[in-house]
């Protein structure tokens, strides 16, 4: 019962090449400013503060849209949090 | 990506293509404003021009459940006004097609 071989290489991935880091840039995105109004848009870019540009914002108050805006700009200091609205 | 295409690498980019233009402001305090952007700097403090400002005063009525308030809003305009950049929530500059 000597099994000495070496295990199996790990299997190779399905994808050909490894898939891109996990990113929300380009897709709809949740965030939630301090008081409970979420904005979902798809973000553009942020930056060091946190200062996000968004494109096709809405805006969420108890899951009810109060406001659209095509682009924004908004202040990085409102930001909780950021999160994909699908899955990645 | 869509973002590279409209030249906007960084956030305040989408600020800098929308100088001379007449912008949304959202601030803390339940007030918006609407005016031509001059000027902005890196705390967002911002100089605008023809400003209408609407301010939200909303009024929770007196033992009743939540849900049931009163929305007056005040409007004034403003020639030209200093915003100072912490009250900014958010900045949307007009839909450009």
């Amino acid at each position: 019962m000597d099994e000495s071989t070496p295990p199996p290489p790990p299997a190779a991935p399905a994808e050909p090449s490894p898939p891109p880091p996990p990113s929300t840039f380009g897709s709809p995105t949740d965030f939630l400013k301090c008081s409970g109004q979420t904005r979902r848009g798809i973000l553009s870019c942020l930056d060091g503060y946190m200062n996000i540009a968004m494109e096709q914002t809405e805006e969420h108050v108890n899951g009810r849209v109060t406001n659209s805006y095509g682009d924004t700009f908004i202040r990085g200091n409102n930001v909780l949090y950021i999160s994909a609205a699908e899955p990645l | 990506m869509d973002s590279a295409s409209n030249g906007i690498q960084e956030p305040f980019d989408l600020i800098r293509l929308s100088l001379s233009e007449r912008v949304f402001v959202k601030l803390r305090g339940d007030r918006e404003l609407t005016g031509v952007l001059h000027a902005y700097d890196g705390h967002m403090n911002l100089i605008l021009s023809d400003v209408e400002e609407t301010i939200m005063i909303v009024d929770q009525v007196e033992g009743v459940s939540e849900g049931h308030t009163t929305v007056n809003i005040a409007k004034r305009k403003m020639e030209m006004l200093f915003v100072r950049g912490d009250g900014v929530i958010l900045v949307s500059p007009p839909s450009r097609g």
